[in-house]
């Protein structure tokens, strides 16, 4: 079998996989992986190859939720942010970032990183991944950076995180080791281990391994000896790596025998030498220049099951190039295939190149690039080599040699205009003096020179105040007959001097000139027209997917540990339980919830019958009606049973009265029916319909039908269909009846009365919904089973030929399972095949592809791949295989399938499989899933592993939990911290030692209980060292206990003990953000005392302000802010505002003025709004009196704005107005706010004022102010957003209500009443949400199931039963569902 | 908002090569008719302007002119002409509320 897999393998493989040029490649064997992202500049690293994947997966979703286009609240306060959340958020900001980069081109920008690094360090507390993050961003990641600065890079780094609090593990140093060999940076392994020891972290396998390559890096064969010699005798598996670095090692201690011999040695040990073995070999040989063999060693390598990827010849590049042998470089890179990913990979092999000093070899590897885009039809020449010349500036290379290359890129047709680029690049750096040389050779080329070509050169003296540098450039303008302009002057030159008459000595230019410069700056001021860049608002994400799952799990866990609930909650508890769970679950687990369900019964435990309809409701909606029975054991006998039975007997009692006296009696009689058929007693109900036969109604036969069926008495059902029929012809019964019919009838082998049924069904336009289509998939999943395959192909053919439902994968299925079932494979694939071709599904192609891959049925395997990859493509052909391969741990085969060459993740797809595998716990399938996928393009290794994990847990496997770790440190991945706290968990439950820093899940509020535990148990502890305050101090902080910290704080200073600056910055802050400003300062004076150069954090600082605002402190909040300044400290986004906002209230202009100016000064990273300062400045004027000067500065601002004013809201002015009753100054605005209204047609202002009003509650004046400007009514976006902001607090139903009231079309009544009913959501007002749903009713409208969830829940919350079915999904799918469709309404009304 | 009648003939012009000034842009541009208006906006704090302009005519036929010619090139490089959409005012309109 395993010849014919093989041979099958290599027609799948070789098939026509066409479109990709990958498979232009002579010899067939050549799977080898393809690779995202970078070139390992493991320059040198012989045997170390980093992925670029480590940090390329998909970051979750990024998404934040709501309905519809809810606006996003402006910043909350600062303290009340839980600090873990902005932790999580930033790290996944930061890991989005990061990712994004090395996805897109295979490399990190040094600016960006160092942009996070001073991020995570502004915030404190950084946790154990953001410096992991950080730290394996230091290698090979920055090609454009030089070797040393790199590592001084991860060290300074390693030492400022230390700092601020962040732990490191046994992955951080392996990490830093990592970081070393790509560096070559030269360092003492011994010592290395020291120092882990010295902190007492452990150095496990991949430690070793590391250290053995740093060793061989040296060609230190001894040392490397010594390491595997301490390996073995730990037992430690010696893996390929080690001998792959050993193969370096040899070479580099200059014996090229050994090293070639390490390959026998590896064959001896049962190791097949690997591609990173020759790659090892090949550099070796690269190093010494040796081409021929290379060439031999390239022809071996084509002989055997491996093969080299490009990246891996890149690497022999590097080395020949960097050894001196550059005349070889092009006859290794005319072997490369340009597979994908290539252009990112050579473009940083590029970049390494020119950053040490190979800039030619470099120009000779661009010209072999593939050109990308096709020259377009008017000949335009795609401009190539942007990077190399920018690299090429940035490294300072001479103006010769750019000179040099760009008439080559030019003339190879390569780029249109290579010197200007050049020259752009030139004057962004602020090179002047390459810059110069570039334009003097333009000249000379009779390229025009412009005044503008200056600017940027001028922008960065002009920041600087650097007079000489602008005069240097000024003398360069004239040096090449350039004038300056008045433009030059005005915006570039003049702002530099510190007045005019300096300008105009130092420039010695003609008064005319300065003169209008400064006419034209006088105007820009005058104008207003500050462009202030909009900078995109950090994604608030959260990590909602985990929160709920994390629920999930508890509740599920919850169950089995038995509760030890009062009597009296066990039953709405239960009902919560089985109600949160899904359809899925309770299947799964459909014998523990009977087991369950026993026990409580056990002990007694009884559930009222109003708990039990609403279980019994969900049992059906998730077809599992056999748990019904189990559940109604639980219900208090007497209640149900004496109420049921009275209940019988008063009918049944009536009902003899009314037909002796003569009266009607159907409706009493259809009671009677449907009571007993509610209590299952269908002997009696067809006894009472055979005594009142004539009174029969429509509905008492359609339960009294449902039941027979349901008790699968066939006959019984029909005859009551006939007899229903010959009373009335024309009456339907609904679609569950239908199908309850066809299913028993079917079941029975009555297949053509059952056809009948789904004819009638049709003719009398039976509707069928959601679930009533599963019940018809269970229908005929019920024929599936017995292997009936002509029943279920018959009942699917006639349902689908009549319409009744759309034909989906789930419908279709039920044939393949009875093919299956009956052991038929080729008869499974026809039909599936048969179902492609009719409607479009492909129902468990999955499970036919096992089938047929067990069996051996190489024909049909080969019919169903062909047929798949025509239908559905290569990509999806080749993963069913692989799947199939998985499922039937053929591991060989799968993963020859996963290194096609062109494949790449699937997220969908491989999540898919490892779900299967954690739900039936198949650790070795997932485990060589994961395995065989870490080369696979784009395969997010962080989500695999945490597959893996889960799956430990589940089995409670910590061992191999711990194994999974370490194997994530061999792979450089570096875990999200839901992977870490899912490990920390799985080794805590073990009752073993989590060796890394657990990051805090900030959602886990439930759990302080614990935690405070745990630190009284620690205080305890005598001998207290100050590693000891520093994390109780650290938690009391998180935990928000500001003044336990202090005193603690207080008892450590008592007490002699030091404390690093972190802790003392965290009780700092705690304290701030708890008001008590004097604790804060006295924590300062201590830390002062003990640390000379004691300085508080940017976010203390911040607090600090916000505090002293608070306090009415503001002239000390501003002196604190400058001095923040000029720490160079950045202060938050809201501490500005406050100290604005408290300048303001004390009319403080020309205050409000400075903070503007410090914070211009500071750049735009703060993304304030200007009106902040606007508004502010306004309503300083009105508290000290001059409300004209206050209307004046807000008219200039909308007569003069530019375009953006008009849409600046001053609500803020209006409010602070309102709320301070100053109806003087109100005057006058409100005024005002007319004025541009009916003057310039400017809305803003008036709409902002009316809905002011509104919020105070002040409903006449806005009545008022909306009678006199009729527009407000039309400013839909804005009163829009008003109620949306309105609905996301409780008690603001009102406003809503009051605005619609006044502008009764502002919104449309389908979104007002959603808005309302989330409002009566947030005010648990079932009794305002009912008679809301009931008017939408009358109205006639169709609610959204949003609407009806949240009724629902309002519902169940009163401990109501909803008079509706619950939408079942959650909340955020209903909104998004609800997003989309909006979506799409306003993408066709924009067309 | 209201609608403002008033008729212009403005294109949008983008991918505007950094070596282009607007007195380049007015150059080219003048060919297709009178120019009123041009609006290059240069980025104050880096020096280079930001790759798109505005330019308007004085009549509706500068603006037909200009709309018609394609491609445009200016100095080697492919710029992109279109004409300019009523503004996007508005868009950003709720962003500003509140606490400032």
């Amino acid at each position: 079998f395993g010849l014919n897999m093989a041979a099958l393998l290599r027609s799948a493989r070789v098939l026509r996989f066409s479109p990709s040029p990958l498979l232009y490649v002579p010899g067939a064997a050549k799977y080898g992986p393809p690779r995202s992202g970078l070139y390992c500049g493991a320059v040198g690293a012989r045997a170390i190859r980093v992925s670029a994947r480590v940090l390329a997966w998909p970051c979750a979703s990024l998404r934040q939720y709501g309905v519809a286009p809810q606006q996003q609240g402006v910043s909350k306060d600062e303290a009340s942010i839980g600090l873990r959340t902005k932790q999580a958020q930033q790290f996944d900001w930061a890991l989005a970032k990061l990712d994004s980069s090395v996805r897109r081109t295979g490399r990190v920008t040094k600016t960006l990183l160092l942009r996070i690094f001073h991020d995570i360090c502004r915030t404190g507390y950084p946790s154990g991944n953001q410096a992991l993050l950080l730290l394996r961003s230091c290698g090979s990641l920055l090609p454009e950076m030089p070797l040393a600065e790199r590592t001084e890079l991860a060290h300074r780094i390693w030492d400022k995180l230390q700092e601020l609090g962040a732990s490191y593990d046994a992955s951080h140093y392996n990490a830093l080791l990592k970081v070393y060999l790509q560096n070559e940076h030269k360092f003492s392994p011994t010592d290395f281990l020291a120092k882990m020891e010295e902190a007492s972290v452990p150095a496990n396998r991949v430690t070793y391994q590391r250290l053995i390559a740093a060793y061989c890096q040296e060609g230190d064969i001894e040392g490397a000896s010594k390491i595997l010699g301490f390996m073995k005798s730990k037992d430690l598996p010696i893996t390929e790596a080690v001998f792959n670095s050993l193969v370096s090692g040899h070479a580099h201690a200059g014996d090229m025998g050994s090293a070639e011999g390490i390959l026998s040695v590896m064959k001896g040990a049962g190791i097949e030498p690997g591609p990173d073995t020759y790659l090892a070999l090949l550099s070796a040989y690269a190093e010494k220049g040796d081409i021929a063999k290379i060439k031999l060693t390239l022809e071996t390598v084509d002989n055997t099951d491996t093969s080299l990827m490009d990246r891996d010849l890149m690497q022999v590049v590097f080395s020949l190039a960097k050894a001196g042998y550059e005349q070889h470089v092009p006859e290794v890179v005319e072997r490369m295939r340009h597979e994908r990913g290539y252009v990112p990979d050579a473009m940083n092999l590029c970049l390494s190149l020119i950053t040490q000093g190979r800039e030619d070899t470099a120009l000779t590897v661009l010209k072999t690039f593939p050109s990308l885009q096709v020259e377009s039809e008017n000949g335009e020449v795609p401009d190539l080599g942007n990077f190399f010349l920018r690299h090429c500036v940035n490294m300072e290379k001479p103006a010769e040699k750019l000179i040099k290359y760009s008439r080559e890129l030019k003339d190879a047709k390569l780029h249109s205009g290579p010197l200007q680029f050049t020259l752009y690049c030139a004057v962004e750096a602020n090179k002047t003096r390459l810059a110069m040389e570039l334009m003097t050779d333009m000249k000379a080329e009779g390229l025009p020179i412009r005044p503008h070509f200056f600017w940027p050169l001028l922008t960065h003296h002009q920041r600087d105040k650097n007079i000489p540098g602008i005069l240097e450039v000024l003398r360069g303008m004239q040096q090449l007959e350039v004038m300056p302009d008045v433009e030059t002057y005005s915006n570039y030159v003049v702002p530099a001097f510190p007045n005019m008459d300096a300008a105009r000595a130092a420039l010695q230019v003609k008064r005319g000139l300065i003169v209008a410069a400064l006419i034209y700056i006088n105007m820009s001021f005058c104008s207003l027209t500050v462009s202030s860049p909009t900078f995109p608002a950090t994604d608030l994400s959260v990590f909602r997917g985990s929160l709920i799952s994390g629920f999930k799990r508890l509740i599920s866990k919850s169950v089995w540990s038995f509760s030890l609930f009062p009597a009296e909650n066990v039953a709405y508890f239960l009902y919560n339980l089985i109600d949160s769970m899904t359809e899925g679950e309770v299947q799964a687990k459909e014998e523990k919830l009977r087991q369950y369900f026993a026990q409580l019964k056990s002990l007694n435990v009884f559930i009222p019958v109003t708990i039990y309809r609403g279980i019994r409701n969900i049992l059906d909606a998730y077809h599992v009606p056999e748990l019904i029975k189990d559940v109604i054991t639980l219900v208090d006998s007497k209640e149900s049973i004496s109420t049921a039975e009275g209940r019988f007997v008063v009918l049944e009692t009536r009902l003899a009265e009314l037909r002796a006296e003569g009266k009607p009696v159907s409706a009493v009689l259809k009671q009677l029916i449907q009571a007993l058929c509610a209590e299952e007693k269908l002997e009696r109900a067809l006894e009472i319909k055979a005594q009142f036969e004539q009174d029969m109604v429509v509905g008492a036969y359609a339960v009294l039908i449902n039941l027979c069926s349901r008790h699968d008495n066939a006959d019984e059902a029909m005859n009551l269909k006939r007899e229903l029929a010959r009373k009335d012809s024309h009456v339907a019964l609904d679609a569950t009846k239908y199908l309850a019919l066809v299913r028993v009838l079917s079941k029975h082998g009555r297949l053509e009365e059952a056809i009948d049924m789904l004819k009638e069904m049709k003719e009398k336009d039976v509707v069928l919904n959601d679930s009533v289509v599963t019940q018809l998939f269970h229908v005929l999943n019920a024929a599936a089973m017995k292997g009936d395959v002509a029943t279920v192909q018959r009942l699917q053919d006639t349902t689908f030929a009549l319409g009744l439902v759309k034909p989906t994968a789930n419908l279709c299925s039920p044939l393949i399972s009875a093919h299956l079932e009956s052991g038929n494979y080729s008869g499974a694939l026809e039909a599936a095949m048969e179902c492609h071709q009719q409607y479009n599904q492909l129902p468990r192609i999955h499970d036919i592809i096992c089938g047929l891959v067990e069996k051996g049925e190489m024909e049909t395997l080969q019919k169903a791949m062909d047929f798949i990859s025509q239908e559905r493509g290569e990509m999806t052909m080749l993963y069913d295989l692989f799947f199939a391969f998985m499922q039937t741990r053929r591991y060989k085969e799968a993963r020859k399938i996963i290194e096609t060459p062109g494949l790449r993740a699937r997220p969908g797809r491989l999540q898919w499989f490892a779900e299967k595998c954690i739900a039936n716990n198949q650790m070795e399938a997932l485990e060589n899933m994961v395995d065989v996928t870490e080369k696979l393009f784009e395969c997010d290794r962080d989500e695999m592993y945490h597959y893996l994990l889960r799956l430990c847990q589940e089995s409670n496997d910590w061992r191999k939990a711990e194994a999974v770790w370490t194997k994530m440190q061999e792979e450089n991945v570096i875990p999200r911290e839901k992977t870490l706290r899912l490990l920390a968990n799985i080794l805590k439950s073990s009752g073993q030692v989590v060796p890394f820093d657990v990051p805090e899940a900030w959602y886990e509020e439930d759990k302080p209980k614990s935690a405070e535990f745990l630190l009284k148990e620690k205080s305890l502890v005598p001998n207290e060292t100050p590693t000891d305050y520093q994390l109780r101090l650290v938690t009391l902080c998180k935990r928000g206990k500001g003044k336990e910290a202090f005193n603690l704080l207080k008892d450590a200073d008592k007490k002699g003990v030091v404390l690093g600056p972190a802790p003392y910055d965290g009780v700092i802050r705690s304290l701030l953000a708890a008001g008590s400003l004097e604790d804060a300062m006295a924590v300062r004076e201590i830390a002062i005392s003990h640390i000379p150069g004691f300085k508080l954090s940017d976010m203390a600082s911040s607090l600090l302000i916000i505090t002293q605002v608070k306090r009415n402190e503001v002239k000390d909040a501003m002196a604190h802010l400058k001095t923040m300044l000029q720490l160079d400290q950045v202060p938050s986004q809201l501490a500005i505002t406050r100290l604005v906002q408290g300048l303001g209230s004390h009319g403080d202009v020309h205050g409000i003025e400075e903070v503007e100016g410090l914070v211009k000064a500071l750049g735009t990273s703060l993304n304030l709004s200007r009106m902040v300062f606007l508004n502010n400045t306004v309503l300083a004027h009105i508290k000290n009196g001059d409300v004209d000067r206050a209307v004046e500065s807000l008219e200039t601002l909308y007569t003069q704005g530019g375009d953006t004013a008009h849409t600046s809201s001053v609500a803020f002015v209006f409010r602070k107005v309102i709320e301070e009753n100053n109806d003087a100054a109100l005057d006058k605005l409100s005024a005002m706010a007319e004025r541009l209204a009916n003057h310039f047609a400017l809305y803003r202002p008036a709409t902002d004022l009316f809905m002011q009003y509104l919020e105070a509650g002040r409903v006449e004046e806005a009545k008022f102010m909306l009678q006199r400007c009729a527009a407000i009514a039309e400013q839909r976006e804005i009163l829009l957003s008003y109620m949306t902001k309105a609905a996301q607090e409780p008690g603001q139903v009102n406003k809503i209500k009051t605005m619609k009231e006044l502008v009764p079309d502002f919104v449309d009544k389908e979104t007002l009443y959603s808005y309302l009913m989330k409002c009566y959501g947030l005010d648990k007002d079932l009794a305002s949400a009912k008679a809301l749903h009931d008017q939408v009713q009358q109205e006639g409208m169709q609610p959204d199931e949003l609407f009806l969830k949240r009724l629902a829940v309002l519902y169940r919350d009163a401990g109501e039963a909803a008079p509706f079915q619950e939408p079942p999904e959650s909340f955020k799918f209903y909104a998004e569902k609800l997003r989309e469709k909006t979506k799409a309404q306003t993408a066709s009304a924009d067309d | 908002m209201a609608a403002s009648s008033k008729k212009v003939f403005e294109v949008f012009v983008s991918k505007i090569p950094w070596t282009v000034a607007s007195k380049e842009m007015k150059e080219y541009f003048g060919q297709f008719g009178q120019i009123k208006k041009c609006l290059l906006p240069f980025d104050k704090e880096t020096g280079f302007h930001r790759g798109f302009c505005w330019i308007g005519y004085s009549t509706d036929e500068g603006l037909q002119n200009a709309l018609q010619k394609d491609p445009h090139i200016i100095e080697g490089s492919r710029i992109q002409v279109q004409r300019n959409r009523k503004a996007f005012l508005g868009r950003k309109a709720t962003k500003e509320e509140d606490d400032s």
